[in-house]
């Protein structure tokens, strides 16, 4: 999850008031989001751009601005400072990804502002042009003009810190929607949304001045293009916006062009959202637009004329949900009054009105901001509701209904093998699931095959294999172990998969047990002695076969059925030495495994691999 | 024999921290108590010949055998014996009337450690003397790296040197003086002593002062050469007690003793035959440690585990299973979690190469599960609004959460009332740190019932941490794809002064619900166990539960 440093200044001036940080991150806990940690912030001036760099206040001195790149060895000068809340961003928030829209509902919670906030959005001139190519490529567009306040180096870089985010948490990491962003005045309306082919002309991508490239060459050369290239390679064509005089807003999803980019002192913004994502595309757009009109910021909607239809964006009605006060009391539990149902709601920045509709229905209309792209149903609703009553005012109860325990068999027989074990001197391990094949099997004298589990994306090779046995994780233990006092009895108990074709899934699970000692007069005696001890407690007997297996010592190795139980096998035997060496052992060992239930799928009796 | 005197002095003696005040005075009934206690004893009684353990023998036998006074020390090194035990028998001994004990103070001269470097090598204005011997003065400063180097020190040097007026200070040199030059190649009386002290006495025998006189050495040059140079040794006195038989005792202990065997081992013959009779049984030290050996254990994270398990038995819930290896559409698209969520991206998730495909589940539910992604169906909702890719849902994974089993579980029986839980594996593509491991334990448990609510999850999870020893828990709003509202539970740790997100909970969505026929309210949460762990054993590493250390398993006390 990415995370987001928010300067208090900035947020305290936003509300209007001088809230401590305490008050202010329990706050924005309360609002459900995911506070980090609180910082220190130095803030410097760079001698060059006038820039305010900012750095931890426990770190050195600033001595390179992030903006115009200016350099000095001795530090900048420190010009002030500021504490900063670092936030994880909610995926499902996006209006709560920076310091507006988080200013927006803490003005709620705090009690400083009520009810739904209102943007002034009204039509403006702009028109955009989409050519029905695109329908194939990228059909999505919409745009909106904003007159702000002339931006500076912070609210810039605050301004694509959010686009990213936006870029991240709702776009898909562009693929759902892109967001362009581009100085107005660079620009002679109207837009055109169009295709072109890849290797058909040029123009100058953003952060390489100078340099005209095709669109193909900013997919295998520019570093953006080659980060999304995957989102283009495979088309046609590449969608493109132009200008009427044909300059080059962007290629979305890669890239803006130099020459329309924002820069310090724009003051009327352009932007544009693409994608193939229709509900996206405007959530993007939605978002980004009432963030920058918390500051200050005039919103004029645009008209998007495609081949068979023209429309407004952006379109920021407020939508409506009907909710229950009997399902908000019934799901919270609590008996909810009108006042507390109708206040909670306007506390979270929502408007409520009783519903007419039905005489004496329990229903309410609830206004919510087109930003809210999160409530989808009369439940989301009733979260908020929840935030605005206050979580920590819910009693805390148990629900009354009796219903009657029950174990798994498996369990309570993992249970019974713990007590015998521990009963005949067995200390438990528990061990990984998940290992190299080179342990799995290369280290036992085992040849892979192909009855195991394989992991396709693991981050180290010892996440490859999930265990198919319990033999590795006795042995890498007794190795751990292997310089402390001998004897050592060791067992554990877990589950083991395999490969079955026949399930849903693919696969068996089984639940195993495993014990070994390992000694100076150790022998295949001592652990028969065991494994019958164990089945007599368990009320069976067993019938023992010999047979030959790569990791046991040949004439030294059984296997065990156990007629008229669940147990499945089990196999015993004395440790080959070479195994003893590949694990760095020094003394002979004897190790047993059984296998004793399957768990899926339930009740079958399945052969052993 | 006189029998006041040793007896007042056994008296006074020995009993002097538990004596009552009667007895420390010369009250007249003092003195009548002891008359009468030594009435007591001299009566003889031929009966009652004294039976003696072979140790005690051994010390009125070695008694026997001199005539002149022996000191309860020097009976304890000699005979080896225990000093406690020794000073008992003397004490009985005493009490019988078989010998006097006399209490005598020594003063022992103990050397200090710089006593030992002065005396081999000489003292400091010795040492110096030596040094300027040749060219009959220093300048002050060579002399004092010189003596640095030495472990001397100059003020020293300077104090005695001309005391005995050996030394001069003159400017910046030291000078040797006429008597000095004379005193090169004579030891002074103070010397002397110490040479013939050190002479006499090997460095491990102990040097009392009334020895002295013995070597011709006089204890009072000693005790003011100590005076003046406190530094090389001190005077400790030392209690002593001299132990010599009565003329009475001699003839009693010259009788006929009786030796009771004593024996350690009570053997199964002695108890047969009735040997027992015949022998002592040596007292032990009770109070003295024994070997320290461990029982043999389930591991310390089981423990933890089947502590969960109990805690919600207890609560009346059904335990139920589900294989680790799971389909995306169990794991996620029946939880409706969005296809292109980031949770699923491979980042986050093991994905499978074998197996590779899942069968899907049978046809209705599939549909109904389809369409409440894409437009929401029948739950009320609007659905992700996206188009649901059936091929996406048969990709193979190692289970994210628990939550899997949990909503199997509901599509098999989604009838109210049930409590359902599982406690199980559950697997994160993490890379390995102290705070992660690609694998860990979830318990995860739903409640579906007509009376379940926001306050009954609550009250559910409280009572879990409670039985699981934390009473201290807070909970704060959060977010998950398949609850609304979401709950994240914290726990307090005391000595951190912090609280530690445990889990994750809340009420299903509707959307996952309704597509399997469910139609009352569900509760469910995820919590962690290593990190449970973690708090309950006072780990800080969570790779610290999978090491298996055979010691360390063992040394986690059942109690904890």
């Amino acid at each position: 999850m990415p995370v987001v440093t928010i300067s208090v200044k900035l947020l305290n001036n936003l509300l209007i008031n001088e809230y401590p940080m305490k008050t202010l991150t329990e706050s924005l806990e309360q609002l459900g989001c995911d506070v980090e940690d609180t910082v220190e912030i130095a803030l410097y001036r760079c001698p060059a751009c006038d820039a305010l760099n900012d750095k931890l206040a426990q770190e050195d001195a600033v001595k390179r601005c992030t903006f115009c790149g200016c350099e000095d060895e001795y530090g900048f000068e420190k010009h002030s400072s500021d504490s900063a809340i670092r936030i994880d961003l909610l995926a499902n928030r996006p209006d709560l990804f920076n310091v507006s829209g988080l200013a927006r509902a803490l003005r709620g919670y705090l009690n400083l502002e009520q009810g739904l906030p209102s943007f002034d959005c009204l039509p403006g001139n702009l028109e955009v042009h989409v050519d029905p190519s695109t329908s194939s490529i990228r059909p999505y567009i919409v745009c909106a003009e904003i007159n702000i306040p002339p931006l500076d180096h912070s609210t810039l870089r605050e301004l694509m810190k959010l686009q990213e985010n936006l870029h991240w948490g709702i776009g898909r990491d562009r693929k759902l929607a892109s967001i362009g962003i581009y100085d107005l005045d660079s620009l002679k309306p109207p837009i055109y949304y169009k295709t072109v082919d890849p290797t058909g002309f040029k123009f100058h991508p953003l952060g390489i001045p100078d340099v005209e490239m095709t669109p193909k060459e900013i997919l295998e050369n520019h570093p953006k293009g080659k980060a999304y290239s995957h989102l283009l390679e495979k088309l046609p064509r590449y969608p493109l916006l132009v200008d009427s005089t044909g300059k080059t807003l962007s290629m979305p999803p890669i890239i803006n062009s130099e020459e329309t980019k924002c820069k310090i002192n724009t003051s009327r913004l352009f932007i544009d959202v693409t994608g193939i994502g229709e509900q996206a595309v405007n959530d993007a757009l939605n978002v980004l637009c009432c963030a920058i009109a918390e500051f200050d910021g005039k919103i004029h909607s645009v008209k998007i004329i495609t081949p068979d239809n023209s429309f407004y964006r952006p379109d920021l009605t407020p939508k409506s949900i009907d909710v229950s006060i009997e399902s908000a009391r019934r799901l919270l539990g609590i008996p909810l009054t009108t006042k507390e149902f109708m206040n909670s709601i306007l506390k979270m920045r929502l408007n409520v009105q009783a519903c007419d509709k039905i005489q004496g229905s329990d229903l309410y209309s609830v206004e919510y901001p087109v930003f809210r792209s999160d409530i989808r149903h009369e439940v989301d609703v009733i979260e908020d509701i929840l935030i605005g009553y206050g979580l920590d005012r819910i009693p805390m109860k148990l629900v009354p209904t009796m219903t009657v325990a029950s174990e798994r068999p498996e369990e309570k027989l993992n249970n019974t093998l713990r007590s015998i074990m521990t009963g005949l001197g067995y200390t438990e391990i528990m061990s990984l699931n998940l290992n190299s094949e080179e342990n799995t099997f290369t280290r036992l004298r085992l040849t892979p095959g192909e009855n195991f589990v394989l992991v396709e994306n693991p981050k180290t090779l010892l996440q490859r294999v999930l265990r198919c046995h319990l033999m590795s994780g006795i042995m890498e233990t007794l190795e751990k172990n292997r310089k402390k006092i001998v004897p050592q009895r060791i067992f554990e108990i877990g589950p083991v998969t395999v490969i079955n074709p026949d399930t849903e899934i693919g696969v068996s699970e089984f639940r195993h047990l495993s014990f070994a000692v390992i000694g100076p007069e150790t022998g295949y005696a001592e652990g028969r002695s065991i494994l019958d001890s164990i089945l007599f407690e368990l009320g069976y007997k067993g019938k023992y076969r010999s047979i030959e297996h790569p990791t046991f010592i040949e004439g030294r190795c059984a296997e065990v059925t156990v007629p008229g139980s669940d147990i499945l096998w089990a196999q015993l035997g004395e440790i080959h030495p070479q195994v003893l060496t590949n694990f760095n052992l020094a003394y002979p060992m004897v190790f047993c495994e059984l296998r004793f239930a399957c768990v899926y799928p339930t009740r079958e009796v399945i052969g052993h691999n | 024999m006189s029998f006041v005197s040793p007896l007042s002095s056994t008296v006074l003696k020995f009993s002097k921290k538990n004596t009552p005040k009667y007895l420390n005075s010369s009250h007249f009934s003092y003195k009548l108590f002891l008359l009468f206690s030594i009435n007591q004893i001299i009566q003889p009684r031929d009966n009652m010949l004294p039976a003696f353990t072979e140790n005690q023998w051994k010390i009125f036998k070695l008694l026997l055998a001199t005539d002149k006074t022996m000191s309860i020390r020097d009976i304890v090194a000699e005979l080896e014996l225990d000093q406690p035990l020794v000073a008992a028998t003397l004490t009985y001994g005493n009490e019988q009337g078989w010998l006097t004990i006399e209490e005598k103070e020594r003063e022992e001269l103990v050397l200090t450690d710089e006593a030992d470097e002065q005396i081999k090598n000489g003292l400091p204005e010795r040492q110096a003397l030596h040094r300027i011997a040749a060219d009959g003065k220093i300048k002050i400063r060579d002399l004092a790296n010189d003596l640095n180097s030495r472990g001397i020190k100059l003020n020293e040097v300077i104090k005695w040197g001309g005391l005995r007026d050996w030394l001069t200070k003159e400017s910046d040199e030291i000078k040797i003086t006429e008597t000095g030059k004379t005193a090169i190649d004579t030891q002074a009386d103070d010397e002397k002593t110490i040479h013939l002290i050190l002479q006499k006495f090997p460095t491990s025998h102990s040097i009392f002062l009334d020895e002295l006189p013995s070597f011709s050495i006089n204890p009072q040059t000693v005790k003011t050469l100590l005076k003046n140079r406190p530094n090389l040794a001190k005077l400790k006195p030392r209690t002593f007690r001299f132990v010599s038989l009565t003329p009475n005792g001699r003839t009693i202990l010259k009788g006929d003793i009786k030796i009771i065997r004593e024996k350690n081992q009570l053997t199964s013959e002695d108890i047969l035959s009735g040997n027992w009779h015949n022998i002592q049984l040596r007292r032990y030290d009770v109070t003295l440690e024994a070997e320290m050996i461990h029982t043999c254990k389930i591991h310390p994270l089981q423990r933890i585990l089947q502590q969960t398990r109990r805690a919600f038995l207890e609560m009346g819930f059904s335990e139920m299973v589900s294989p680790q290896v799971e389909s995306a559409f169990w794991d996620f698209d029946a939880l409706f979690q969005p296809q292109d969520h980031p949770a699923r991206d491979m980042q986050d998730t093991f994905y499978l190469n074998r197996p590779n495909r899942a069968k899907l589940p049978e046809e209705k539910t599939l549909e109904r599960v389809k369409l409440t992604h894409e437009n929401g169906w029948q739950t009320g909702s609007k659905g992700w609004g996206y188009n649901w890719d059936s091929e996406r849902a048969r990709q193979m994974v190692l289970r994210t959460h628990t939550t899997a089993t949990s909503i199997r579980s509901l599509c098999q029986n989604p009838h109210p009332p049930r409590k359902v839980f599982c406690v199980g594996k559950v697997f994160r593509n993490e890379a390995i740190s102290y705070k992660h491991l690609p694998e860990f334990h979830q318990v995860d448990g739903i409640i579906i019932d007509e009376g379940a609510n926001l306050a009954t999850l609550l009250g559910t999870l409280k009572e879990f941490y409670s039985k699981m020893g934390f009473d201290k828990i807070k909970f704060k709003p959060s977010f998950f794809p398949y609850t609304e509202p979401s709950i994240e539970v914290y726990v307090y740790m005391s000595w951190k002064n912090q609280w530690l997100e445990l889990g994750g909970s809340g009420i299903f969505r509707p959307e996952v619900t309704v597509p399997f026929g469910c139609h009352v309210p569900v509760l469910a949460w995820g919590l962690g166990l290593e990190r449970l762990a973690m708090l309950r054993f006072g780990l800080t590493d969570i790779r610290d539960l999978y090491w298996n250390d055979l010691d360390k398993i063992k040394e986690i006390a059942l109690c904890r």
